[in-house]
């Protein structure tokens, strides 16, 4: 038992001396990090490698970085066999005496940093000590390599090296082996990557920056995530150290736009990186993040990326041009204007960040008007005037294909219950492209063309492909023409309206009464009964999906109501841009002075557990949303679609939730309430679990939302972990269970109920094999932060306690059942949920 | 300096006073008006008159007292007067543009003043001579366009609008004025465009260009194809909409303003709202209706905008906070910097300059919301030509927004809620309503609510059927479409049913009275059908099953009123006459109500009689109507749901005509009196130059 234990998952880095019972076969598979052992201490390697990063400053391509990677691990090889003499040496006498060639100018400054800089007090010493170690251990050495060349090898592991690794040389390596993962799965640890940067010594800093810069010179996208990544995360140093941080510099670099794809210039001279072999980006003398040396070295590969761009924006431009023909002088001068712009460097980031920009204000300024009414309003002028400057070359960052935002559906827009600060709700119509920074950005049609476009709409399109639609779609008329559209005989049919024409191709047709249409068709006089058109109405209005009534004071509960699919359709249809095949609705919650960074790091929380979930065959259910910090005051949610808070429900419905879930779905025996029931009681284990491992707090009613399936979702994780609200200490329970929700699962004796228990046993055992995949994401942010999630110092220790690593399965059983039976009877839940109700009326 | 300017001045003074001492321009226009080429013996003289200082009167006067003899004496001079005018348009000197502008003015009133019958031939003859006129004229346009798009002075600019405004309004009659047969060839609607689009522009000439805009459009509206309605339909740019949308607004606003102010300002006492009723009428009115007839030409634009551009509706529904009438326009210039990628930075501006000001007391407001609140205030008092003008005016213009797909979408946009503040008239049977009360609603909900206003408060002697049938309709159409979108509108239709029901009992008391001037069986007809769309579709849109049963139950509390009109109109069918037929239409389309009333009523009776009570409460009458449903057949009419769309053309020829000579009128009026404050401007130039 103990045995299998060890091996399926080992406590890694809390133990600090590489047990010598481990084998070298059990550290192979799953453990990413068995010691903070780096694997090529020597000094000869370790030149090598700064090499190999000065080399990849310039070759910054994914091919050329496995190149470099390979080329080092075989040069480390090679070096393995005779690596003890020179390891002793430098062991010895570590600063002064060390031979010249092995100390590169990397080398030394290192090991003088390390004394100034580390956090922890790190003596020059434990390196020693640890190099000592390895000596003793030759064979760890050579199966790391194995490890770091072996499939099994991802970016999880990765970072988990690149944070533990004390070693320089593992630091560059795992740097280089960046570049080979798919970026997808990086991007996934960016905040852990950037946080590193930031906070962590110089050598990880290093590591990773030629990673980032090449990313940044591939993608806007990516270069704006940085940007706010990186600013968020420096927020927490002083002010003074800020100014003058790598991050800082690196956020300075990106947002100046320096980081394009440089194409021109390496094209001018394409012989700079091969003839100057090293320059001096990398060499430490020039301190942390020295930038000068970056740009123009770029590959010149890039040119012909570079080229197609410019060639869609003179097509954007022409059509730009087509667009407002209608007034001629007006429009010469804005062409001008652009022309005239094209000629000077393009600004990539511009429009993102001005959109973005004009969002947060909009924030803003709702925050300071008192009343929801008011500010709802507003929200809708602000954003009727935002729709002028759309489309644009802007996108939402949440979402998951490139796309160009043409229009924001202003009246949609909601403003979401917060006391003091404004968050909203916008819905934004987008279009779907190949590449958002190559694509052309769409045409902007005017408001009201959706009245031509309207009655192709409605044909029935049932059973239509999306060819045969893209296909019908092209009959609608070319509104770019609309001279030759509107003739002068156009005009003199406007004038000499035929009252025939328009009153038989207008509202003749009843479209709902079938009694009507016969009526056209023939003379007899029709007849029909008041009972029917009674009962019609009384049966429509009972048909129509529940919806909640129009409150003023929650405008927010009616529009989340709303099925998703439904809003979609009526949006579609009121948008000019509705018949393109490629549109899409999108949805973001936009926070302006709220911290999202303790949300990001639970996303990621809940991203990591749910893969696990996934792995293992757990059927739990959650549903991690996307967050995108934007600032440590500010950023966007992805928000839940089809769901409204148990708050709302209980309030709009004066159900108990069990009757409304009745309500909605049907019966108890029915097949659409079991499953609905089901996925409650999977969402439920879920969340369960997470508000456990987390210590998710400030657990209301109006921060659990029901989706339209049944499942509960979590919102809002502004306290997990050391932070609770107010420490009053309510909430003292593990997580949140009324007697409702027990009643929803069918009473503390049904079968859905131990199938919850059940269903958590299994999700904890699992989470617990992968506990180092959730830990190591945790304990990366932790680095510099001032969040109040880590407040204290056994923030990390309690969340692995919460794992239960030494328990056996039957003692987790129990443990479960305790936890379950805690939260039931505890009282505090009931007395926080009263004490939210009297503090802020949420039921 | 200024003691120099004081002497100057005081010697002006003088010279005007006493008659020998005589200006050298007098002297010079004297010149003009003698035989002799001026320039014969002075080479310099052109140069030299538009140097000198304007006498606009003497101008004038000098070429109205010139008969018809002198005329051809002199047509070689002023035709060059005149060429020399344009010319001097395209001078740098400032000055001289501004003499040759205004001395244009001068020569177009002078001449038309003086042959008030003369045929336009003869005035373009004796302006320009008929073989040059066409080149001159494209001369002046050309310059005048490029003055109005150029970069100089705004005082400039705006005397070039007074000067065209002054030129289109110099007849009566817009269509009779033959010069602006060169204005259609040489378009200056591009000019006007620009202006409007431009936010600092718009801010100073706006109302002028909107003006002068829709009385270009009005020339030989129904007889030729006017250019300017041409390119009207069709602009789609959407600062320049907004910005003439922007203009209309403020004009409105600002009316509505001044009107509250002088209504909180007559409510101070204690018999306040008899005082402020008599007073509006009798002793307020005469600034007030001068600025209700200001405001028809902004109307006017108003109407052709909506009526012509289909792209114009949507700035109906833009959002701008409610302003004052200093506030600064807000619409993003056409002129935002565009970034390579093609497209225009998102609000970049909007994040410069915070357009949107930040007082919470603000109301947002949109032009749709000030036109229903300036509608409320023109329709309370019909009595005045001007006001019945503009009431039909609104009335029309809500007849086009009530027709418009877009227009309706958002009108019935259940997320686009706002307090709209009508303004109701005092009456004595009625408080006046408390205005902070007015819930939050789709705008529609005001439209309708004017509606009503109007019907209840306009039943009098001198009935207004053409403003009835116009405010019945546009219910109707409102109703059409709720139909076919199964929009379920929260509102309180018993209002609607009531005011409707008292207008037909009107109709019926005042039988004889009303019949003598109008068709009262189309209006009944109208009022009949709009009931029928209620009792036939009514469960597509009625927003509960209740108000389906409260209709039936309104209908039988007022049946007497629908059982005299019945007799009424059976009576005047079965006799010959000129009504006959209007009658039995109306007979016909009572076949519902009736059915309703003869099916319920006797249901009533009995329920009361078994019970024994002599009084049915409302819950009772209700659960009487719920539970005799099923025995009632009524029977489908057809068409109900359909209407004649509106169209200017040949219905509504008269009123434009009309309306369009009583705005040249007042433009003129207004003109003349604001060339003469150009001395300020004058003023400026030589201080500059």
């Amino acid at each position: 038992m103990e045995d299998t234990e060890l091996e399926v998952s080992p406590t890694p880095s809390d133990q600090n001396s590489p047990s010598p019972s481990s084998s070298p076969s059990l550290s192979l598979p799953s453990t990413p990090s068995s010691s903070c052992a780096p694997p090529p201490a020597a000094t000869p390697p370790l030149g090598v490698i700064s090499e190999g990063v000065a080399e990849l400053s310039l070759f910054i391509d994914a091919e050329v970085a496995q190149r470099a990677c390979q080329e080092v691990l075989q040069k480390v090889k090679l070096q393995q066999v005779e690596g003890d003499v020179p390891s002793q040496h430098s062991g010895a006498k570590p600063v002064p005496n060390s031979p010249p060639v092995a100390l590169t100018a990397s080398g030394k400054p290192m090991k003088i940093r390390e004394q100034e800089d580390d956090p922890e007090g790190l003596a020059p010493g434990s390196v020693k000590s640890a190099r000592r170690r390895q000596r003793h251990n030759p064979s760890k050495q050579s199966w790391l390599l194995r490890l770091f060349e072996s499939k099994l090898f991802d970016v999880s592991m990765a970072i988990s090296y690149l944070h533990n690794s004390k070693e320089p040389g593992v630091q560059a390596y795992i740097g280089n082996r960046l570049f080979s993962f798919p970026h997808e799965e990086v991007d996934f640890y960016l905040p852990q990557l950037l946080n590193m940067y930031i906070h962590m010594d110089e050598d990880v800093g290093d590591a990773i920056k030629p990673y980032v810069v090449h990313r940044c010179r591939q993608s806007i996208s990516f270069s704006l995530m940085c940007a706010w990544l990186l600013g968020a995360y420096s927020s927490d140093m002083h002010i003074s150290t800020q100014r003058h941080s790598r991050g800082t510099k690196l956020r300075k670099l990106i947002l100046s736009d320096e980081l394009k794809p440089a194409g021109s210039r390496a094209h001018r001279d394409p012989l700079t990186f091969s003839l100057i072999p090293f320059c001096p980006t990398s060499s430490p003398a020039t301190g942390p993040g020295p930038l000068g040396g970056d740009h123009g070295l770029s590959p010149s590969k890039r040119t012909h990326q570079r080229s197609k761009s410019d060639a869609t924006v003179s097509i954007s431009l022409s059509s730009n041009l087509k667009r407002t023909a209608s007034n001629p002088k007006v429009e010469s001068s804005q062409d001008e204007v652009t022309v005239r712009i094209i000629i000077s460097t393009p600004v990539r980031l511009a429009p993102q960040r001005e959109f973005i920009k004009s969002l947060m204000g909009i924030g803003k300024r709702l925050a300071t008007l008192p009343t929801k009414e008011q500010k709802t309003q507003r929200l809708i002028s602000e954003l009727s005037l935002l729709n002028h400057k759309l489309p644009a070359r802007v996108w939402l960052p949440t979402a998951a294909f490139d796309h160009h935002v043409v229009r924001v559906p202003h009246t949609q827009a909601v403003v979401l219950n917060s006391k003091d600060k404004a968050p909203y709700l916008i819905y934004v119509e987008v279009l779907e492209c190949d590449n958002f920074e190559t694509s052309s950005v769409p045409i902007r049609i005017p408001e009201n063309r959706i009245r031509s476009t309207r009655s192709v709409e409605n044909l029935p399109d049932c059973g239509m492909t999306a060819e045969q639609r893209a296909g019908s779609f092209s009959m609608v008329p070319n509104y770019d023409n609309d001279d030759e559209a509107w003739s002068v005989d156009d005009i003199g049919e406007l004038q000499v309206e035929l009252p025939e024409v328009h009153t038989n191709s207008c509202d003749n047709i009843s479209q709902f009464s079938v009694d009507s249409i016969t009526s056209l068709e023939s003379k007899d006089p029709v007849f029909i009964a008041a009972g029917d058109i009674r009962r019609r109405l009384s049966e429509q209005l009972a048909q129509a999906p529940t919806t909640f009534k129009r409150d003023p004071e929650d405008p927010s509960a009616v529009a989340l109501k709303e099925p998703w699919e439904e809003k979609v359709r009526r949006i579609r249809e009121g948008s000019p841009y509705g018949h393109l095949p490629n549109w899409r609705l999108l949805s973001v919650i936009v926070k302006c002075g709220d911290d999202l960074r303790q949300e990001l790091l639970a996303f990621q929380v809940l991203q990591q557990l749910k893969s696990i979930w996934e792995q293992e065959r757990v059927p739990l259910w959650i549903k991690p949303y996307k967050i995108l910090v934007l600032s440590s005051d500010s950023g966007m949610i992805e928000p839940v679609v089809n769901a409204v808070s148990l708050h709302q429900v209980k309030k709009q419905s004066q159900l108990s939730l069990l009757d409304y879930l009745l309500q909605e779905h049907g019966a108890p025996t029915t097949e659409a309430f079991l499953s609905a029931q089901r996925n409650f009681v999977q969402s439920c284990a879920g969340y369960s679990l997470i508000c456990y491992l987390l210590q998710v707090k400030d657990r209301h009613n109006g921060n659990i939302l029901l989706d339209a399936e049944g499942h509960i979702i979590h919102i809002d994780f502004g306290f997990i972990l050391s932070s609770s609200p107010k420490n009053l200490g309510f909430e003292t329970s593990a997580f949140k269970l009324t007697t409702e929700f027990v009643d929803v699962m069918g009473g503390p004796e049904g079968d859905m109920f131990n199938y919850y228990k059940m269903l958590m046993l299994q999700g904890l055992i699992a989470a617990r094999k992968h506990m180092d995949r959730v830990l190591q994401i945790v304990e990366i942010m932790q680095q510099g932060s001032q969040l109040p999630c880590f407040h204290g110092s056994s923030t990390m220790r309690g969340l692995k306690e919460r794992f239960h690593m030494s328990l056996t399965e039957e003692q987790l059983q129990l443990l479960i059942d305790q936890l379950v039976d805690g939260s039931m009877r505890s009282l505090t839940t009931k007395l926080y949920d009263g004490f939210q109700y009297l503090t802020n009326g949420i039921m | 300096m200024s003691q120099v300017e004081k002497k100057a001045g005081l010697l002006r003074r003088t010279s005007s006073s006493k008659k020998p001492l005589k200006e050298k321009v007098v002297l010079m226009y004297d010149e003009i008006f003698a035989k002799e080429d001026p320039a014969k013996h002075n080479s310099r003289f052109w140069d030299e008159l538009f140097l000198m200082k304007v006498n606009l009167e003497y101008l004038e006067s000098k070429l109205e007292t010139v008969d018809g003899e002198e005329v051809q004496r002199i047509q070689d001079n002023i035709n060059s007067l005149f060429h020399h005018c344009v010319q001097a348009l395209g001078e740098e000197h400032q000055i001289k543009v501004v003499n040759a502008l205004q001395t244009l003015c001068a020569l177009f009133r002078g001449v038309h003043q003086k042959n008030k019958s003369a045929s336009g031939f003869d005035i373009i003859n004796m302006l320009m001579g008929f073989d040059k006129a066409e080149q001159r004229m494209k001369d002046l346009m050309e310059r005048l366009d490029s003055l109005l798009c150029g970069d100089g002075s705004e005082s400039l600019k705006s005397l070039c609008l007074k000067l065209l405004l002054c030129l289109v309004t110099v007849t009566d009659n817009i269509s009779q004025n033959t010069i602006l047969e060169y204005v259609m060839i040489n378009s200056i609607f591009e000019a006007i465009l620009q202006i409007l689009s431009d936010v600092s522009s718009r801010g100073q000439h706006g109302y002028d260009a909107v003006v002068l805009l829709a009385l270009l459009v009005n020339y030989r509206k129904y007889e030729s194809v006017n250019p300017y309605i041409v390119k009207l339909s069709i602009v789609d740019d959407e600062p320049t909409l907004d910005g003439m949308g922007m203009v209309v607004h403020q004009a409105l606003t600002e009316y509505n303003r001044q009107y509250k102010d002088k209504e909180e300002e007559n409510q101070g006492g204690f018999f306040s709202t008899l005082t402020s009723m008599v007073g509006s009428m009798f002793i307020a009115d005469a600034d007030e209706k001068l600025s209700v007839q200001t405001n028809e030409a902004i109307l006017l634009a108003l109407y052709e905008a909506v009526h012509l551009n289909r792209n114009f509706i949507t700035v109906l529904a833009q959002s701008h906070p409610e302003m004052d009438i200093a506030a600064t326009p807000m619409t993003p210039t056409p002129t935002t910097p565009t970034t390579p990628l093609g497209t225009t930075p998102p609000s970049l501006d909007m994040m410069n300059n915070p357009e949107l000001p930040l007082d919470p007391n603000l109301l947002t407001s949109n032009l749709l919301i000030t036109f229903l609140k300036y509608a409320s205030i023109v329709m309370q008092d019909t009595k005045d030509e001007h006001r019945l003008n503009s009431a039909r005016l609104c009335l029309i213009i809500l007849t086009c927004i009530a027709e418009d797909q877009y227009a309706d979408a958002f009108l019935h946009d259940d997320n686009m809620n706002f307090r709209v503040n009508l303004h109701k008239m005092p009456m004595r049977h009625r408080k006046k309503a408390v205005d902070k009360n007015i819930p939050s609603r789709p705008l529609v909900c005001a439209v309708l609510d004017l509606m009503v206003e109007f019907i209840v408060t306009h039943m009098m002697k001198d009935f207004p059927m053409d403003l009835y049938l116009r405010c019945v309709q546009i219910i109707h159409k409102l109703l059409c479409y709720q139909k076919k979108c199964r929009i379920r509108l929260h509102y309180t239709w018993r209002e609607l049913w009531s005011a409707l029901i008292n207008l037909l009992k009107f109709l019926l008391s005042n039988e004889t009275t009303l019949l003598a001037k109008h068709n009262i069986f189309h209006l009944a007809l109208l009022v009949v059908n709009l009931f029928n769309m209620f009792i036939t579709y009514g469960d597509t849109f009625l927003p509960t099953s209740n108000s389906y049963d409260e209709l039936y139950y309104e209908i039988v509390r007022m049946h007497q009123v629908f059982d005299n009109l019945y007799c009424m109109v059976l009576r005047v069918s079965t006799n010959t006459g000129q009504w006959k037929e209007a009658a039995s239409k109306v007979t016909h389309a009572l076949v519902n109500v009736r059915a309703i009333i003869n099916h319920f009523n006797p249901k009533i009776e009995s329920y009361a009689a078994v019970n024994h009570i002599s009084q049915l409460s409302e819950e009772q009458v209700l659960e009487v109507v719920r539970s005799n449903y099923d025995t009632l057949t009524l029977k489908l009419q057809d068409g109900l749901d359909q209407f004649e769309r509106y169209s200017e053309q040949p219905k509504e020829a008269a009123f434009f005509k009309e309306l369009v000579r009583s705005i040249s009128l007042n433009v003129r009026k207004n003109v003349s009196l604001n060339t003469l404050s150009q001395d300020v401007l004058l003023k400026e130039f030589s201080t500059i130059s």
